[in-house]
């Protein structure tokens, strides 16, 4: 191989969405629209009777909105307006998976965000010196924040917590870097 | 990694959601905007009797029915087409060659995916420290990018998982003599949380 191999392509795409799931879900809509219409128009041909309204009526009353009474034709706009903007919304944000770069020698990595929390949280259980149980941890983009309960009667040292999480951190040596924060409950858990 | 075309899905999502708000807009503004309900009052039903003319000037015969919800018909059918064939479209991108040697006097050589796909698996599946691995050949830009995606175990290191599947991919590259360009993904997810604990070291 003569130039080194760019992951630019490959990292951006796994480190989005492809929107895959909601575009199938709009045409599936879409195409379910479609096909009623359709059915409708098909029947009313064949002079049967209509599912729900032929489509001469349908025009009819598209016709007659502006003397039908408010209230139907207000919450039908509403509801589409609210579907409408979020549908625009998702299709212009960036859509971040939560996920992190680690740097490596050999290939492109990226790791789940709850696949660092879920090894921040066991090494700082063991620091805290309580159970896995009472550790939570939340990793996103530029944050880590470790939560303990500590047990009752044992004090929870913060610094030793804190630099466990930082030297674990540092360990995994994620592109990106990712400040932590460490908070401990005020009030402890018997026997936990 | 598979060849989405991701912005035909956000162009899809965008424009049917901006009809979906025009519509919803425009229903709204003649239910409630008192100058637009009397405009529409007054020039609706006028539009509505123009497209009654229009489909009972172009007959289907003497069926009684009219040419123009043939074409409309004929417009649906084609929405409906274009949708299923980009529905169908997603996903793919799946390589079969990795390797293929400029040919000699000897012949040629190609090597398949599943060969390195099955030696890495291999390798990766007895450790305790996954649940499970997936290992897939995709063609990015024309040229086969190996995918190794791994989900394990709670609490194990990233860094960890990291070298071990690196040293795995080191010693295929000494066996392969090349080295493939490779993404490795390391995963969480629901099988992570229900796996059994299990002593790692």
């Amino acid at each position: 191989m003569s130039a080194p191999y760019s992951y630019r392509r490959v990292l951006r795409r796994e480190m989005h969405s492809p929107r895959s799931v909601l575009a199938i879900a709009v045409s599936v809509v879409v195409i379910l629209l479609c096909a009623y219409v359709g059915t409708e128009i098909i029947l009313s041909m064949l002079n049967q009777r209509a599912l729900l309204a032929a489509p001469q009526d349908m025009l009819a009353a598209l016709a007659a909105l502006g003397s039908a009474p408010v209230a139907l034709p207000t919450g039908i706009g509403v509801i589409l307006m609210i579907i409408g903007l979020l549908l625009v919304i998702a299709a212009l944000k960036p859509g971040r998976r939560a996920r992190h770069q680690l740097v490596a020698s050999r290939g492109a990595v990226v790791a789940d965000d709850e696949v660092i929390a879920s090894a921040l949280a066991r090494h700082a259980a063991r620091a805290a010196n309580v159970s896995p149980d009472n550790t939570v941890v939340s990793v996103s983009r530029r944050k880590a924040i470790v939560r303990l309960t500590p047990t009752s009667g044992t004090p929870v040292h913060r610094d030793a917590v804190a630099n466990a999480v930082q030297e674990q951190l540092a360990a995994f040596e994620l592109t990106s870097p990712v400040r932590s924060s460490v908070v401990i409950a005020s009030s402890g858990k018997v026997g936990a | 990694m598979n060849n989405t075309n991701r912005a035909l899905n956000r162009i899809l999502i965008a424009v049917i959601g901006l009809l979906t708000l025009l519509v919803g807009a425009a229903a709204l503004a003649v239910a409630t905007l008192p100058a637009i309900r009397a405009a529409y009052k007054s020039t609706a039903p006028d539009i509505h009797n123009g497209m009654a003319g229009w489909l009972k000037a172009i007959p289907l015969f003497d069926t009684g029915s009219s040419w123009g919800w043939i074409f409309v018909l004929a417009g649906l059918v084609l929405i409906i087409t274009l949708l299923l064939v980009f529905i169908f479209r997603q996903g793919h991108g799946r390589e079969n060659i990795l390797l293929k040697e400029p040919a000699t006097q000897a012949g040629t050589t190609i090597i398949d995916s599943t060969v390195a796909e099955h030696a890495i698996q291999d390798d990766l599946d007895g450790r305790p420290e996954f649940i499970g691995s997936s290992v897939s050949t995709h063609r990015v830009h024309g040229t086969p990018v190996l995918k190794i995606s791994v989900t394990c175990r709670r609490g194990v290191s990233p860094r960890d998982v990291t070298t071990i599947i690196e040293n795995t991919l080191t010693a295929f590259d000494v066996l392969l003599g090349r080295q493939v360009p490779a993404l490795i993904e390391i995963r969480g997810g629901m099988r992570a949380r229900l796996a059994r604990t299990t002593r790692t070291q």
